[in-house]
């Protein structure tokens, strides 16, 4: 277990490394990359076209930084076995591990955006509660999706190139019919096809937390953990499947 | 001794697919259409069962293809084997293809990182070994760079040092030793050394087979697949140079109808191969003749091959060796590739090789050559003893010189009193 915990530490600072090589700004960027995504929301969508809603840039940003989370992370998973050859050619090297350091290496990303949410939050003098503490537990049933969708996207685009392709043009689709930067009609907002979306439900539980000060909802939150896990089994069963033939490929 | 690796009834099979990588589409096409029987399978290994004590170097050989690289990967727990299982007792490392195992784009001390941890060790146990490793790869000035700017050499020696110091129980080496200069070559057959001194176990394969040979406790011979032979080094090599010499036949019957195949009456010595190309005449030369007379010490001598491709081939790997009466390799030359070494190869070519001043002892020798296609699976023309000359004496009276190379000695003798003798011979 120390020896997993060593590797994955070792692995995200690779991935650091790697990311931030010949970059002036460096680790910077990933602090001004969803502050970017902020401003081109606040300006489009507060002043070109006004949605209306209070407290804008908090709003969105409540719900911005896990969406960046689940969209950098699938983003780059199509790649993770693919790229690291190096890695995967080694003796005693469970693939594995490289879903969970990308996870964390983005997650990273997440939580150094946190302290310029809660200062957004304070500026616009939004209630702060106690609920804020349920977070992490937010937080963990995220991952739990993350992790599965990121293992099955890894894994089979080892043996079908097009499901990476497929990722990235799904990914800008999922942001619009996420409610990220607006608020859904009523109607659309109860429909099922809308909450088919398990990153609505998520957004939604993100958003109570922070910008509301409110509870989440409890159903929708456990249906998405539910599922979660199913995918997570169903990832994990199809990876143990196919490990070896992905080794043999490479 | 307990045992380090087992391989037991091993049987690896690949599918074969005709275009890879294969895309969804014609993935869902064959579902659909249920063609999936319709795939190629290869026999990488056939039911191989072997097992390798502790403190063991064991060497395996075989041609192109015939199951090595297959071997050594399931060997490291890379892939399943289609039947059959490895045991292995201890830790696994393996350096198996030059130019994968680092990220080009860390510096050579990331890179170290790297394997040391996946080698089961501490940040700072790495960070210990760390200076170990960069000193006995001669890169510290280099160590800080990104391992893509580095030479073959240079990785090599990164990854044979990292490889050594994270002192796994059995390392596995695919083809490595064969780069690097001649002294770092050295300096790791004697880090080898000790490495099996402390009861570790060793798996190499060396297209080498005098390297072989002189490393190994132990070969293994693999044919299509299966092993042929384990055995000590000399014995599983002959049997090796036996299979070699057996496939040449198989394709010398193939393609005789091409090529000419003149079988050459020779006045002494063997000679074999396919005749795809041939070595037409070999000369040797001593100042500016062809010789006929005994050669003095220190007399010059050129071997003049003369080529000939009856087939046009991109490039051909070439021996030319001086042998003595008993067998001894005094010299050879292994050109593994002649596009790289002189250029393209053309149909009729002289390939000269001169020799200032021949080293050698008294005694008659013969001149080996032999043309091979480059991954060296069979023989295209090779010349044994057809080409002997001979070195007459010119040494100190009285003076007896035995071995292989002649050195070049003067000899004094002067006497001393006796007290001076004493110091002396106390120093």
């Amino acid at each position: 277990m120390i020896y997993s915990a060593d590797l994955i530490w070792h692995l995200v600072q690779r991935d650091f490394q790697l990311s931030h090589i010949g970059s002036f700004l460096g680790v910077g960027w990933r602090i001004l990359l969803p502050l970017a995504q902020l401003a081109l929301l606040v300006l489009v969508f507060g002043s070109i076209v006004p949605l209306d809603i209070p407290d804008y840039p908090a709003f969105i940003y409540s719900a911005l930084l896990p969406w960046l989370w689940f969209n950098s992370t699938l983003g780059s998973s199509g790649f993770l076995f693919l790229g690291n050859r190096d890695l995967l050619r080694r003796p005693n090297f469970s693939p594995i591990v490289l879903i969970v350091a990308n996870m964390i290496s983005t997650l990273i990303t997440f939580l150094v955006s946190l302290p310029l949410l809660f200062f957004l939050l304070a500026w616009y003098e939004r209630p702060v509660s106690g609920a804020v503490v349920l977070f992490p537990l937010i937080l963990l049933v995220q991952g739990v999706l993350i992790f599965g969708l990121s293992l099955i996207i890894a894994t089979y685009n080892v043996f079908y190139r097009d499901i990476a392709h497929f990722v990235s043009i799904i990914l800008p689709m999922l942001f619009f019919i996420t409610p990220v930067f607006y608020r859904p009609m009523a109607e659309v907002e109860y429909s099922s096809w809308f909450q088919l979306n398990p990153m609505t439900a998520l957004v939604r539980a993100y958003r109570a937390v922070f910008f509301h000060g409110a509870m989440p909802e409890w159903s929708a939150v456990l249906i998405v953990a539910a599922i979660s896990l199913a995918l997570l089994w169903a990832s994990y069963t199809a990876y143990r499947n196919r490990l070896p033939d992905i080794i043999d490929i490479l | 001794m307990p045992l380090a690796v087992k391989a037991d009834h091993l049987t690896k099979r690949y599918r074969v697919l005709r275009n890879r990588p294969m895309t969804l589409r014609e993935s869902l096409l064959r579902r659909l259409t249920g063609k999936a029987a319709g795939q190629d399978h290869v026999l990488a290994l056939d039911n191989v069962t072997f097992s390798i004590e502790q403190g063991q170097i064991v060497g395996i050989v075989g041609h192109n293809g015939a199951g090595k690289s297959t071997l050594l990967r399931l060997l490291c727990g890379l892939g399943r084997p289609t039947s059959g299982r490895v045991t292995s007792n201890g830790m696994v490392n393996g350096l198996l293809e030059l130019g994968t195992g680092f990220h080009p784009d860390l510096t050579g001390r990331q890179n170290i990182m790297t394997t040391g941890i996946l080698n089961g060790l501490r940040h700072s146990e790495v960070v210990k070994r760390q200076d170990a490793i960069i000193a006995f790869a001669e890169l510290e000035s280099f160590i800080d760079l990104p391992v893509r700017t580095y030479s073959s050499g240079m990785y090599l020696r990164l990854a044979f040092a990292a490889a050594m110091e994270f002192d796994p129980s059995i390392l596995i080496i695919d083809e490595v030793l064969t780069v690097g200069d001649e002294r770092f070559q050295q300096k790791c057959l004697e880090r080898i050394q000790t490495f099996r001194a402390r009861g570790k176990t060793l798996i190499v394969t060396s297209h080498d087979a005098g390297l072989i040979q002189s490393l190994c406790d132990q070969v293994l011979v693999l044919e299509e697949g299966r092993v042929v032979v384990q055995g000590d080094p000399k014995s599983a090599l002959t049997c090796y140079h036996d299979l070699m010499r057996e496939r040449t036949n198989r394709r010398a019957s193939l393609v005789s109808s091409k090529a000419v195949l003149p079988h050459l009456l020779n006045a002494q010595g063997s000679r074999q191969g396919t005749q795809e190309a041939t070595i037409a005449s070999v000369r040797l030369i001593s100042r500016g003749k062809e010789i006929v007379e005994p050669l003095s010490k220190g007399q010059d001598l050129t071997i003049e091959l003369a080529i000939e491709l009856h087939v046009a081939f991109p490039d051909l790997a070439c021996t030319v060796g001086i042998f003595s009466e008993t067998h001894v390799k005094c010299f050879e030359a292994v050109i593994s590739s002649m596009k790289t070494t002189f250029g393209a190869v053309q149909h009729h070519s002289l390939l000269q090789c001169k020799i200032e001043s021949l080293p050698l002892l008294p005694g008659t020798y013969f001149v080996n050559v032999g043309l091979f296609p480059t991954d060296w699976s069979f023989v295209y023309d090779f010349h044994w003893q057809m080409h002997p000359f001979t070195l007459i004496s010119s040494e100190t009276p009285g003076m007896n010189a035995a071995g292989v190379v002649s050195l070049q000695t003067e000899w004094a003798v002067t006497s001393i009193p006796a007290n001076a003798f004493r110091s002396a011979s106390s120093m």
